[in-house]
């Protein structure tokens, strides 16, 4: 999950940049060359060569040593499109990502609406709950580990001291997911809580002063002001926290090792397997552009269906 | 303004070609500069760090210091780096004098076509390979020739809580020899309080729960893979191993399903792990240590399994492959082993350190933790070194899983196994 990249560029190519601006609005097509030379060269080293170098590894069998790469043409997409464990990796990380959506979209929404009242001490609350969005992920999945386990951790601790048995979390096939998704959640609620922040103090209060007026209740004015009007940012949201939950692989790393029994196998982790432990590195990259094309599928989905309606919703309230 | 617009690009263009022909020419001048000062310098890749490396540089200072024409500079990568680091290297051929990888990295580097054959260097050098352990040579062997020369190695053997063997009325000094023995102790551990597990099982999956099952494999006498690389662990031997550790935790409960970790929390008596936790335990511990050769089962055979470094050359000039081997001799030399393994922990490679009056002297006096596992290493048995063995391992503790999360009766789970590894072995 990106906290929001660093601002600051360095002073080299905000310089150029700067540059390139100025000579672009002159016209001026050969200063505004030299000036984009260095992040071009840069952007196309880092980012666009090894995207483009993985589209024609993809068509090889590689094991990343041999100095022999053979050509097998599509033979590596084949493969994928009928291996078990791909699908499977295909179901586990939509699981992971609609279930760390929903929840930090929910968590989200609720604790902004609580902290956008005149609460003592917003801004406290505000900084904590974003804590861990800017919290290295293996130091928390280490702590969280510890919190899940079975005998010593706090969670089934509190869970038995309110009479439950709490289930052998990461160790279970049937919990290890729930667990992962509580952690996205928690790393993403702060996020989606600022965003959020910012989208209900857009909302005019005169909306709600009416409302109240007409005497709608506290859950009303929730339901049919401020849920239709902050729907551009739960698209906004949903988008962005689907394509984080369809890349996350620290947490598994750090936690589950994609066991037990696979059920934490989400597709970064198969990717991840496949090119670094297998060294398969042409099928891994087969695996990155199905990754890539089925994040394409999804936000098209998602910007066709909820987009329409979240305008609609706006539109309507406003 | 035709001419303005001109000058403004041939400017440009000489800005651009400026920035290039700073780039291109800082490389091959800093060439030049370091060719034309002599000695030859062999640049040795390693992520040994810690004491391991700071022993390193210091043999590599000695060996400097006595090597006038060379200049070995050894280079730290963190271990994930390594071997991409080592791929990239080899692919574009600027590649490292000397280098060291796990040696389950060996069986695609000896493969990869990098590295310099070391037979005919052995040959003129007359360096005794029988001295070492022979096991350890099959990680470096591919098709009639040797790529690699062992430097470093570990195992696995028993450890165990001596503070929860008094408590639960066990002697301390006198730890479980057959795997009855174990299931026993790990039993009177449990009523002593239910709070504590007898033996710790690595049920997490991957080569972590491979390799400590390869041990109760070849214990009973089974083999991972047959000699031509296709399974042999579905047989009675595999059978019998899978079921024990089934039994483990389903059975006499004297294990459980678990993230690993039990034993150095103090919350399981027992455990099978590699002789670098000797160093590692200690400072992360509150309970008094103990170390044993594995229990066996009756019938059996003593066996383990080995992890550890391997040191090879990567092909380059006829010069620089020679005096890369000079340095491969002597680093692998009884003396300088015996240094090395004395700094390190490490155990030895060669059975003349392990016999070393010197070293052995020094076991007794320092490391008395180590000697089970400095005696149990000609019994170390080396994982299958073929490019698939990552993929393999995974496929097969999937099976092992299946059989301790209730899934599957340990034929199954083999048998599924086998296929899953035939399939592998095929290709894609």
């Amino acid at each position: 999950m990106s906290p929001p990249k660093a601002l600051a560029h360095p002073p080299l190519l905000s310089t150029s940049l700067q540059g390139f601006l100025v000579a672009f609005e002159r016209h001026d097509w050969p200063s505004a060359f030299v000036c984009l030379l260095p992040v071009a060269l840069i952007f196309g080293l880092f980012n666009i060569y090894p995207a483009l170098y993985s589209v024609f590894l993809s068509f090889f069998r590689w094991d990343g040593f041999n100095l022999q790469r053979e050509f097998v043409g599509l033979d590596n997409y084949r493969t994928l499109v009928h291996s078990g464990a791909f699908w499977h990796s295909v179901l586990v990380t939509f699981y992971y990502a609609s279930g760390a959506t929903l929840l930090s979209l929910v968590l989200g929404l609720a604790l902004a609406t609580a902290l956008n009242s005149n609460l003592a001490g917003r801004t406290i609350y505000r900084t904590l709950y974003f804590l861990p969005v800017v919290t290295p992920m293996v130091a928390a999945g280490v702590v969280w580990q510890r919190l899940f386990d079975p005998t010593h951790g706090v969670i089934n601790g509190a869970l038995s001291w309110l009479g439950v048995t709490g289930p052998n979390w990461l160790s279970d096939p049937a919990w290890a997911m729930p667990a992962l998704i509580l952690v996205g959640t928690w790393r993403r609620a702060g996020f989606n809580l600022v965003v959020y922040l910012a989208a209900l103090q857009a909302v005019p209060r005169i909306y709600y002063e009416a409302a109240r007026l007409d005497g709608a209740s506290a859950w009303a004015l929730f339901r049919f002001i401020t849920v239709p009007l902050v729907a551009p940012a739960s698209l906004f949201l949903a988008i962005t926290s689907l394509i984080d939950g369809f890349q996350m692989l620290d947490l598994v790393f750090v936690m589950t090792n994609g066991g037990p029994l696979d059920a934490t196998n989400v597709l970064g982790f198969y990717l991840y397997q496949n090119a670094f432990r297998f060294f398969k590195l042409g099928y891994a990259s087969a695996v990155a552009y199905a990754i890539f094309a089925l994040i394409f599928l999804v936000t098209l989905v998602q910007w066709r269906l909820v987009g329409r309606r979240a305008e609609v919703a706006y539109q309507e309230a406003a | 303004m035709r001419q303005f617009i001109w000058q403004r690009w041939s400017q440009a263009l000489a800005v651009a070609g400026l920035l290039a022909a700073l780039v291109g020419l800082a490389a091959p001048g800093l060439l030049g500069a370091a060719l034309a000062q002599e000695p030859l310098t062999l640049t040795f890749w390693h992520y040994w760090d810690g004491v391991n490396g700071d022993t390193l540089d210091r043999l590599a200072q000695e060996y400097n210091a006595q090597h006038p024409g060379v200049v070995v500079e050894p280079v730290f990568i963190p271990n994930p780096e390594l071997l991409s680091k080592l791929q990239t290297a080899i692919a574009s051929g600027d590649t490292p004098a000397l280098a060291i990888a796990d040696v389950i990295w060996m069986a695609a580097l000896k493969r990869s076509g990098g590295l310099a054959p070391l037979d005919s260097f052995i040959t003129a050098s007359g360096l005794d390979l029988s001295d070492f352990y022979a096991s350890q040579l099959d990680f470096d062997r591919f098709e009639g020739q040797l790529y690699a020369l062992p430097v470093s190695t570990n195992n696995l053997e028993l450890f165990y809580n001596k503070d929860l063997f008094r408590a639960a009325g066990l002697d301390p000094e006198r730890p479980p020899q057959t795997w009855d023995e174990l299931v026993e102790f790990g039993q009177r551990i449990r009523q002593a309080d239910p709070s504590k597990f007898g033996y710790e099982l690595f049920t997490q999956g991957g080569e972590g729960t491979t390799w400590q099952f390869q041990v109760f494999l070849w214990q009973l006498g089974g083999e991972f893979l047959t000699p031509d690389g296709q399974p042999a662990f579905d047989s009675p031997a595999g059978v019998q191993a899978l079921q024990f550790w089934s039994d483990l935790i389903r059975t006499y409960q004297v294990s459980a399903l678990r993230p690993w970790g039990l034993f150095g929390s103090g919350d399981a008596a027992m455990v099978m792990d590699g002789s670098w936790m000797v160093q590692f335990f200690p400072p992360q511990i509150n309970f008094e240590l103990g170390t044993a050769r594995f229990p066996i089962p009756s019938g059996g055979q003593p066996a383990t399994n080995m992890g550890g470094e391997h040191i090879f050359i990567l092909k380059g000039d006829p010069a620089r492959e020679q005096a890369a081997f000079d340095f491969i001799q002597y680093f692998t030399s009884t003396a300088v082993q015996v240094q090395w393994d004395q700094a390190t922990g490490f155990t030895p490679v060669r059975r003349s350190v392990a016999e070393d009056p010197g070293y052995q002297a020094w076991l007794r006096d320092t490391q008395p933790l180590l000697i089970p596992f400095v005696e149990s290493q000609q019994y170390a048995r080396a994982r299958p070194s073929v490019p698939q063995y990552p993929e393999i391992s995974a496929a097969f503790s999937r099976q092992v899983e299946r059989v301790l999360q209730g899934q599957a009766t340990p034929e199954e789970a083999l048998a599924q196994a086998a296929a899953d590894v035939r399939a592998i072995l095929a290709g894609p």
